[in-house]
C-alpha cells in the first residue's frame, strides 16, 4: 500500500513540476506583455501594476505589426488554400485510382517529409529570383504550398483511402464526372481531414520563419516572425514592446488551439502512433 | 461477394477502366507541378551548385573542389558535431520525459484533460517567439533560471547561459525539450490508452511492481511508438535552425552552431556571394540525414510511417 | 422498360494485373443471359462466383473485356454508366453521409438538370412508397439499418430507369428484417413492373423473388430457370449441391447389370443409363423411413428443429452421412438402424467426372 501512496505522490509533485516548467514562459510573457519595460526592469517577476492593453494599440499601430500580422495572415491563408486544394486532388487520386507508379508516387511525396531544408533553399532563393518572386509574397506563398503539400498529401490520403468505392460508384451512377464526384463526394466526405490539415498547416506556416528570413527582405513583406526578430534587433533592451508583440504572434494560434485543441493534437499526431 | 470479402477486399472503384490516366494526370498535375518545380528541381540545383563555384557573375565548375574545402573545414565539422549531439540528446531526453509524464496521467490523475492539452501548448510557438522568451530565461541578471539559483543561495553556479561555451548548447537542448516534450507525451498516453486494458490488468494480478510493470509489459507494448517519436525528434533537431538563429547566433565560439545555421551564415551572411560551398554543406547534409533515417527506420525494423 | 442480353460475356485480367490479384474482381467466362423486359432476375452463386462482376458490367462500372452487352437491343459495351440509363442499390447502400435523405435521391436527378418541382414531385412519391417522408431533411447516419437500405432503394427508384440492378441489398439487415423486406422488394416490383436484376448468394432470396434464377460457379453459368425449376432438376451437381437446405445428398455410385449400386445396396435405376460410376442425388425430402427397405443405415446424428428433425445416417459402404428429413415426430435415436425408401422418380443422377444431370437417353450412346 506505501509504494501506492508513495508512487501517487511522486506522479503528483512531477506533474506539478512540468506543469509550472512547461506553461510559466508563457505565463510570464504574458504578463510582460501588459507592463510597460521600466515596471518590468524593476522588478521583472511581478504581476502588472496597471493592466496596459494599450500597448497592444501601439505595438499595431506604431511597431508595425499591423503590417506584419495581415503579411502573415495573407501569406498563411492562400498557401493554406493552395495546399490544401492541390494536395487533396493528389491525395484523392493517389488513393482511388490504380495506375502504374501509384506506390512510387507516395513514396517519393512522403519521403519528401524529412527533407532537411537547406537541400532546397539556396536553390529556391536562386530559381526565384530568376523568375522575379525572391522578395514577393506570392513567391512565398508558392513555397510554403509546396513545403506543406508532402504532409498534407500524406495525411489527407490516408483518410481518402478509407472511403468506400461504393460512393464513387453510385456517383458514377448518378451520372457524375470524377472531377464532380471529387468536388461533390470526395471532398465533403473527408471534410474531418480537411479541416485538420487546413489547421495544421496554418499553426505550422504562421510560425515558418527560415524560408521566409531567406525569401523575403522589404521589410514591408515581412511576416510576424520576421517583423518580431526585426523588432527585437532594432528595440533590443524594450522587453516590454517585444513582449506585446511575443504575444500578438501567439494569441491567433492559441485561440485556435482553445477551439480545435483535439483536432489539432489529431493531425499533429496522425501516423504517430501506431 | 459476401459481407465478409466486400470488407476484406474492397474492389478498386475503376481497376481496369482504360480511361484512368485521363482522370488522375488532372488530379495530380497541381501537386507535379509544385513538387517538381519547388522540391525536386531545387534539389537537384543545389547538387549542381555543389560542384561549381556559384557567383553573380556566373558559374565556374570546380568539380570536387568545394567537398575537399568542406573536408577541412573545422567550423563544418563543428556544426556536425553540435547537430548531431542535439539529435542524439534530444530525443532520449524528450521520449523519456514524456513517458513519465504520459504515466503520471494515465494512472489517473485529476484533471488530466486539462493538463494534456497545457503541455501540449509549447509546441505551438513559433522558435522565433521561444528563443526570444528562452533568451530572457537564461538572462545572466534577471533570468528566471539566475534567479532561482540566487534564490536558493547557489550564487555561484549563475552565469550567462547562453553566453558561456560549456552550457550554451546543453541550454538550447533543454529548450526542444521543453518545446517537445508535451508532443510527445500527448502521442504516448493515446498509445498507452489504446493498450488492451486486460492486460494491464493481468499485471495487476500477477502483483508487479510498477517498475517491472513498466519494463516488462508497458514499454514494450508502446515500442513502436516510442521508436516512431524517437525518429521523429531526431529528424527535427537534425533541420534545427531558427532557435539558434534567434537564441544565439551560433555563439559563442561556434559552440551551438549547427549544420542548418551554417549553411545559412556561407550563403547568405557572409560577403562570399558563392552559393556553391553552402550547396556543398547542404547536400552531404541531405545525404547524412538521409542516410540517417534510412538507418534508424532499418535499425528499429519500423516498416511504419514518419510523421512530421 | 427494358430487356437485358448478354452475349459471351466475359471478364478477363491482363497478367500485368496479377500484382492486384487480392483485390481483382473474379474472372467471368461466356456468360449468355436473356433477361426478359419486366423480368425479376436473380444471379445466384457463392462468393467469389462472378455474380458481382456481372452485375458491374452490366452497371458499366467495369469494363466488358469480351461479348457483348445490350440493353432494350442497344449494344452497350462502350457507353458509359451515367447513359445506361439503370440504377443500382449496393450492398453496402453507398448513401452519401454529408447530403440529407432528400439530397441522397436528389442528386441524380439535378445532374440531369431536371425542373426543381419535378424533382420534388419524384423525391416525395419515392418517399411515400418507402414510408420515408418523415426523414427526408436527416443524415444518413442519423437512419436505422432498414432506412437506409430503403434510402438506397429511394435513390434508384427516383430516377425511373430502364433497369434496376441490386447487388446483395439485404445482407446487411438482420434476419427479421430481411424476411419483410423481401416482400416489400417483390410488391414493388409488380407495382414497378421495370427489369431488375438482383445479386444474391442467399437461395432463400432467389426462390421467393425470382421469376428466373441464374445460378454461376467459377464465372461460369451453371444453369437458368425458374426457382423450382433449377430446385428439381439441377443441371449440375454444384447447382443440386447449392440449392435446398439440408442440400441435396451427393453419393457415389455405380451403374451397373441394370441397376443402381450404392454402396452395399441396390437400387432400380430411374431410367436407362450407361454402366460406369454416377454421383446419385437425392433430397432429403425424397427419402422416407420405412421398415423394411433395400438401404440401411444408422443414425449417427439428429437435429430437432421444430418443424422437423434432420437425420444423418451412415451406410454400409458409402463414406458420407445421407442427410433425412424426419417429420416433427420423428423419433429416431442416435444408434437406431432405420431402413430408407426413395421413389426412383426422385433420383437424380449426374455424370461422376463432369457433374453434368444424366436426362433419360442421354446417357446412352
Amino acid at each position: 500500500m506505501t509504494s501506492r501512496v508513495l508512487f501517487r505522490a511522486a506522479a503528483m509533485l512531477l506533474i506539478t513540476i512540468w506543469t509550472a516548467f512547461a506553461a510559466g514562459p508563457l505565463f510570464w510573457v504574458g504578463v510582460i506583455s501588459l507592463r510597460s519595460t521600466s515596471e518590468f526592469m524593476n522588478s521583472p517577476y511581478a504581476l502588472p501594476e496597471a493592466w496596459r492593453f494599450d500597448k497592444y494599440v501601439t505595438a499595431w499601430t506604431s511597431s508595425g505589426y499591423d503590417v506584419y500580422f495581415v503579411n502573415s495572415l495573407i501569406v498563411v491563408l492562400s498557401a493554406v488554400a493552395i495546399v490544401t486544394v492541390v494536395g487533396a486532388m493528389a491525395a484523392h487520386c493517389l488513393a482511388r485510382y490504380r495506375f502504374p507508379g501509384n506506390r512510387a508516387v507516395y513514396f517519393l511525396i512522403f519521403s519528401t517529409i524529412v527533407l532537411p531544408p537547406q537541400i532546397t533553399i539556396i536553390a529556391l532563393f536562386q530559381t526565384l529570383a530568376n523568375i522575379g518572386l525572391y522578395d514577393t509574397r506570392i513567391g512565398l506563398i508558392l513555397v510554403y504550398a509546396a513545403v506543406q503539400l508532402p504532409l498534407t498529401v500524406y495525411i489527407l490520403e490516408s483518410f481518402f483511402a478509407r472511403i468506400p468505392a461504393d460512393l464513387f460508384d453510385a456517383a458514377r451512377i448518378d451520372g457524375y464526372s470524377e472531377w464532380a464526384t471529387f468536388w461533390k463526394v470526395a471532398f465533403p466526405v473527408a471534410m474531418p481531414a480537411i479541416a485538420t490539415v487546413v489547421i495544421l498547416n496554418t499553426i505550422l506556416l504562421w510560425n515558418e520563419f527560415l524560408y521566409a528570413v531567406v525569401l523575403i527582405v522589404d521589410d514591408a513583406k515581412r511576416t510576424l516572425p520576421l517583423g518580431i526578430q526585426k523588432f527585437m534587433g532594432d528595440q533590443l533592451e524594450d522587453y516590454g514592446m517585444i513582449a506585446t508583440g511575443l504575444m500578438i504572434a501567439i494569441i491567433p494560434v492559441v485561440l485556435i488551439y482553445a477551439f480545435f485543441s483535439e483536432k489539432l493534437i489529431q493531425g499533429m499526431t496522425a501516423g504517430a502512433v501506431k | 461477394m459476401t459481407a465478409i470479402d466486400a470488407m476484406a477486399a474492397p474492389m478498386p472503384a475503376v481497376a481496369e477502366e482504360r480511361p484512368v490516366w485521363a482522370a488522375v494526370v488532372p488530379f495530380l498535375l497541381p501537386a507535379a507541378v509544385f513538387y517538381l518545380g519547388l522540391t525536386a528541381y531545387p534539389v537537384v540545383r543545389t547538387i549542381w551548385n555543389s560542384f561549381h563555384h556559384v557567383l553573380p557573375a556566373g558559374d565556374d565548375f570546380v568539380g570536387m573542389a568545394n567537398y575537399a574545402e568542406l573536408w577541412a573545414d573545422d567550423t563544418f565539422w563543428r556544426a556536425v558535431r553540435n547537430t548531431l549531439t542535439w539529435a542524439l540528446a534530444a530525443p532520449l531526453l524528450e521520449v523519456g520525459i514524456a513517458m513519465l509524464l504520459a504515466l503520471a496521467l494515465y494512472a489517473k490523475v485529476p484533471g488530466a484533460r486539462f493538463l494534456r492539452i497545457a503541455w501540449f501548448t509549447p509546441v505551438l510557438m513559433s522558435y522565433v517567439v521561444v528563443g526570444i522568451i528562452w533568451a530572457w530565461i537564461y538572462n545572466y541578471d534577471w533570468g528566471a533560471v539566475n534567479v532561482l539559483l540566487r534564490t536558493i543561495g547557489l550564487d555561484e553556479w549563475t552565469r550567462p547561459w547562453l553566453g558561456t561555451t560549456d552550457t550554451a548548447l546543453p541550454a538550447l537542448i533543454l529548450v526542444t525539450t521543453w518545446m517537445w516534450t508535451g508532443f510527445n507525451m500527448v502521442v504516448l498516453l493515446a498509445a498507452l490508452h489504446s493498450l488492451p486494458s486486460e492486460v494491464m490488468e493481468a499485471s495487476e494480478l500477477d502483483r508487479c511492481g510498477w517498475g517491472s510493470k513498466l519494463w516488462h509489459v508497458i514499454v514494450p507494448l508502446v515500442r513502436p511508438t516510442i521508436l516512431n517519436l524517437l525518429v521523429l525528434s531526431f529528424v527535427g533537431k537534425m533541420k534545427i535552425f531558427d532557435l539558434v538563429w534567434i537564441a544565439t547566433k551560433g555563439g559563442p565560439l561556434w559552440s551551438t552552431e549547427t549544420v542548418s545555421t551554417y549553411t545559412y551564415k556561407r550563403a547568405f551572411e557572409w560577403s562570399t556571394f558563392d552559393l556553391g560551398y553552402p550547396s556543398a554543406i547542404a547536400t552531404v547534409w541531405f545525404v547524412i540525414v538521409m542516410a540517417g533515417v534510412g538507418v534508424l527506420t532499418w535499425a528499429l525494423r519500423q516498416r511504419q510511417k514518419l510523421e512530421y | 422498360m427494358a430487356t437485358v442480353t448478354l452475349r459471351g460475356i466475359g471478364k478477363r485480367y491482363p497478367a500485368s494485373a496479377a500484382r492486384g490479384s487480392r483485390d481483382a474482381p473474379p474472372a467471368v467466362r461466356d456468360v449468355n443471359l436473356d433477361v426478359a423486359d419486366g423480368e425479376f432476375f436473380v444471379l445466384l452463386g457463392p462468393s467469389g462466383c462472378g455474380k458481382s462482376t456481372t452485375l458491374r458490367m452490366i452497371a458499366g462500372l467495369e469494363s466488358i473485356t469480351e461479348g457483348e452487352l445490350a440493353i432494350g437491343g442497344r449494344r452497350m459495351n462502350e457507353v458509359p454508366a451515367r447513359d445506361r440509363d439503370i440504377a443500382m442499390v449496393f450492398q453496402s447502400y453507398a448513401l452519401y453521409p454529408h447530403m440529407s435523405v432528400y439530397d441522397n435521391m436528389a442528386f441524380g436527378l439535378r445532374r440531369r438538370n431536371m425542373a426543381k418541382a419535378e424533382i420534388d414531385r419524384r423525391v416525395e412519391d419515392a418517399a411515400g412508397i418507402l414510408g420515408l417522408g418523415p426523414y427526408l431533411s436527416r443524415r444518413p447516419h442519423a437512419l436505422s439499418g432498414g432506412q437506409r437500405q430503403r434510402v438506397a432503394v429511394g435513390r434508384a427508384i427516383v430516377r425511373d430507369p430502364e433497369v434496376f440492378l441490386f447487388d446483395e441489398p439485404l445482407s446487411n439487415l438482420d434476419a427479421a428484417l430481411r424476411a419483410s423486406t423481401r416482400q416489400e422488394l417483390t410488391r414493388l416490383h409488380r407495382r414497378l413492373g421495370t427489369t431488375m436484376i438482383y445479386v444474391t448468394h442467399d437461395q432463400v432470396e432467389a426462390m421467393t423473388m425470382a421469376g428466373r434464377i441464374c445460378i454461376m460457379d467459377h464465372g461460369r453459368v451453371a444453369q437458368v430457370g425458374a426457382p423450382l425449376e433449377v430446385y428439381h432438376r439441377p443441371a449440375t451437381t454444384f447447382v443440386a449441391g447449392f440449392l435446398g437446405s439440408p442440400p441435396m445428398n451427393l453419393l457415389p455410385a455405380q451403374v451397373a447389370d441394370g441397376a443402381l449400386v450404392l454402396g452395399d445396396a441396390r437400387l432400380s435405376l430411374p431410367f436407362a443409363a450407361r454402366p460406369g460410376p454416377v454421383t446419385l442425388g437425392i433430397r432429403p425430402e425424397d427419402i422416407t423411413i420405412a421398415g423394411e427397405a433395400a438401404l440401411r443405415g444408422e443414425v449417427v446424428a439428429v437435429e430437432p428443429l421444430g418443424a422437423e428433425t434432420i437425420l444423418a445416417l451412415r451406410l454400409p459402404g458409402i463414406d458420407r452421412d445421407v442427410l433425412v428429413r424426419g417429420g416433427r415426430n420423428a423419433t429416431a435415436r442416435l444408434g437406431d438402424r432405420l431402413g430408407l425408401h426413395a421413389d426412383p422418380g426422385a433420383l437424380h443422377l449426374f455424370d461422376a467426372a463432369s457433374g453434368q444431370r444424366l436426362e433419360p437417353g442421354s446417357g446412352m450412346e
